[in-house]
């Protein structure tokens, strides 16, 4: 037993080289974005040169031209009404409905989340059409409140999931303590049970908003140029001159990562919770 | 004032076929401490939310203060509650979950002031009041969740199993600490619990929840020395008392333990009988008993001792201090004597008790 000597392990070696590995990945991640907002600093003459310049005075040039456009800062506010309109209404009312499942728990909870659910399993392009037409009649195409209506359905049934999995971690022992004191179930959810879920409600209203604002298809055919988001806006944009507009197209790329950039990195610490789905839990 | 804080009748719940609560009825005095004594998984969980109007009943009524309570909403039965789970809001200080039911009823600032530093001293968590509820130890949660059940004046309290989970040194604290704040505040308490112990140092009133019915209601004196029902026996002490067989024929009582005259009320095909551990002493090395010692438990200040005689177990308690019975154990085998007057014979089909020990024959 004595002969026997333990080889301590390296602490650097093998470690250092995974934590490389991992940022090499990162950063391959990253690229895309890297290349969108160096373009978009690159003065007009280099951005489309070969080889490609990697090293160049900064400039805001591009910027400021983009949103010297028309229509570029009409995009944006479309964008943000639609985009963060929906989404909150879409978590208040998934949360109520998240509420009921989790604590009254009617019959078929289960299948009826499911159902939930599906509504999401059929490829978007397969109901522009009947959307098309539908909006048309109600008269609702280009119009805040068609938008809005759409989206917060499409952002309803990802919320009820993960807000449901977040207030069945929370013991309905609170809700019951409440009763009995005389608090009313209103009472109950929104000052008692609503703050131990903050992170469901983050993780819920950031994963939708990517989703939202990222969209174009239903934007580009139930909106029009009152309602038209950023996507749109990119899309017709960068064609105008007849040719592609790099700089157009990675200026307005750059505005358009930046507040979702800001969004992530405020609520980084509810979101890592957040996609845990409320699973790690812990009773009171 | 009516007579009682707390009455339930009849009280009846099942879910699906499973019985829980079965024709349940007890009542709980004015200024009473009542205790509520089961084993777990009897429904005493169901029992309190039935009586807080969290669960809905089947058949029954619950009546408080006089009053018919049984379809009025949780909120509005004005009863004071302490759940078993503390359900502290983890958002809130301790000073704010104290108040928490002071503001739902509205209360002036003034109220709210003056009852949480009353219930706080009570409790003795004064210094813990600006504290979040995650920075408690468990027993200082505990006594939160107390103090906010207390917070709220009024006259009736349902306490559901508050001290279970916590160590030793402080339940027999919170112990002493509940039963001078009840005397001190001249309320009912009703307090449920799975603990012999905890009941037998609480209670004045004690009722023994089993299979879903108040078997026995009584003073504490009454349902420890004469049990109504093997259950009854079972639930309150430890260790649990000794039930053994025997035959009975007139007045005598034959088991491992020998004759006992006995006092019998009715007649049963198949007796048991019924004896504290406490009711049975080590007598001689050497004796008409031959009981073979077993293992030796250490209570603390007492060992409980088991034997084994002619195929029955039986158990009794010796004090540590008792040099001279702790002695006599150092044989494999002793003799048994009993007290004959703690002897109770229950019908052993039914589990109802038929009579009760005299004397040695």
């Amino acid at each position: 037993m004595s002969d026997v000597t333990f080889k301590p392990k390296r602490k650097s070696g093998p470690i250092k080289f995974a934590t490389i590995g991992a940022w090499l990945i990162s950063l391959l991640f990253f690229l895309p974005i890297a290349w969108i907002v160096s373009t978009a600093l690159k003065p007009k003459g280099s951005i489309v040169v070969s080889p490609p310049v990697f090293f160049f005075r900064p400039t805001f040039d591009n910027i400021i031209e983009a949103l010297s456009f028309d229509n570029t800062l009409d995009y944006f506010t479309h964008s943000v009404i639609y985009s963060f309109g929906s989404v909150s209404l879409a978590i208040l009312v998934s949360y109520l409905a998240a509420y009921s499942f989790s604590r009254f728990k009617p019959a078929g909870t289960d299948f009826l989340m499911f159902l939930l659910l599906s509504t999401r399993f059929v490829p978007a392009a397969a109901f522009v059409i009947p959307y098309f037409q539908l909006f048309n009649l109600l008269r609702l195409k280009d119009t805040y409140i068609g938008l809005i209506a759409f989206y917060t359905m499409f952002a309803i049934p990802f919320s009820v999931w993960i807000l449901k999995g977040f207030l069945d971690g929370v013991s309905q022992r609170f809700d019951e303590t409440g009763l009995v004191y005389g608090a009313s179930r209103f009472h109950i959810m929104f000052k008692v049970i609503l703050p131990q879920v903050k992170p469901g409600l983050v993780a819920a209203f950031v994963f939708n908003i990517l989703f939202v604002w990222n969209e174009f298809l239903y934007n580009f055919q139930l909106g029009g140029a009152k309602t038209y988001g950023i996507p749109v806006g990119l899309f017709t944009g960068s064609t105008k001159g007849g040719g592609i507009d790099w700089a157009y197209v990675a200026s307005i790329g750059t505005l358009y990562v930046l507040p979702l950039v800001v969004v992530i990195y405020v609520f980084q610490k509810y979101l890592l919770v957040g996609l845990t789905f409320g699973t790690v839990r812990g009773e009171v | 004032m009516a007579e009682y804080a707390l009455e339930v009748k009849g009280l009846t719940k099942s879910y699906g076929s499973n019985v829980v609560l079965d024709n349940l009825s007890f009542s709980a005095g004015m200024d009473d401490f009542s205790v509520i004594c089961g084993k777990p998984n009897n429904g005493k969980s169901v029992l309190v939310r039935t009586i807080m109007g969290l669960e809905t009943i089947d058949a029954g009524s619950i009546i408080v203060r006089g009053e018919d309570a049984t379809q009025a909403a949780a909120g509005d039965r004005n009863i004071g509650y302490v759940p078993q789970s503390f359900a502290l809001y983890p958002h809130y200080s301790v000073l704010e979950n104290i108040e928490y039911p002071l503001v739902l009823a509205k209360a002036s600032k003034a109220t709210k002031t003056e009852s949480v530093a009353r219930v706080a001293e009570l409790l003795k968590i004064t210094d813990l009041l600006a504290k979040k509820p995650e920075q408690l130890s468990g027993g200082q949660k505990q006594r939160v969740a107390i103090a906010r059940g207390l917070a709220k004046a009024t006259d009736v309290y349902v306490l559901d199993d508050p001290l279970v989970g916590l160590d030793f040194k402080l339940r027999e604290r919170l112990i002493d600490d509940l039963r001078k704040t009840q005397e001190e505040l001249k309320v009912a308490f009703v307090y449920m619990t799975s603990d012999p112990l905890e009941a037998l140092s609480l209670a004045r009133t004690v009722m023994i929840l089993a299979n879903g019915k108040i078997v026995q209601q009584d003073s504490l004196d009454v349902v420890y020395d004469l049990p109504n029902s093997i259950a009854s026996m079972n639930s309150l002490g430890f260790p649990e008392a000794n039930i053994f067989p025997g035959e009975l024929s007139g007045t005598t009582f034959t088991s491992v333990l020998g004759n006992t005259k006995v006092k019998v009320d009715s007649v049963a095909s198949k007796v048991v009988a019924g004896l504290r551990p406490e009711g049975i002493s080590i007598d001689s090395v050497a004796g008409k008993t031959d009981a073979k010692v077993g293992l030796l438990e250490n209570l603390g200040s007492e060992f409980a001792v088991y034997f084994e005689v002619n195929g029955i177990n039986l158990v009794t308690v010796v004090s540590r201090t008792d040099d001279e019975s702790l002695a006599k154990l150092d044989s494999k085998t002793v003799s048994l004597s009993y007290n004959p007057e703690a002897l109770v014979l229950f019908d052993a089909d039914t589990g109802m008790r038929i009579g009760q020990g005299v004397s040695n024959v």
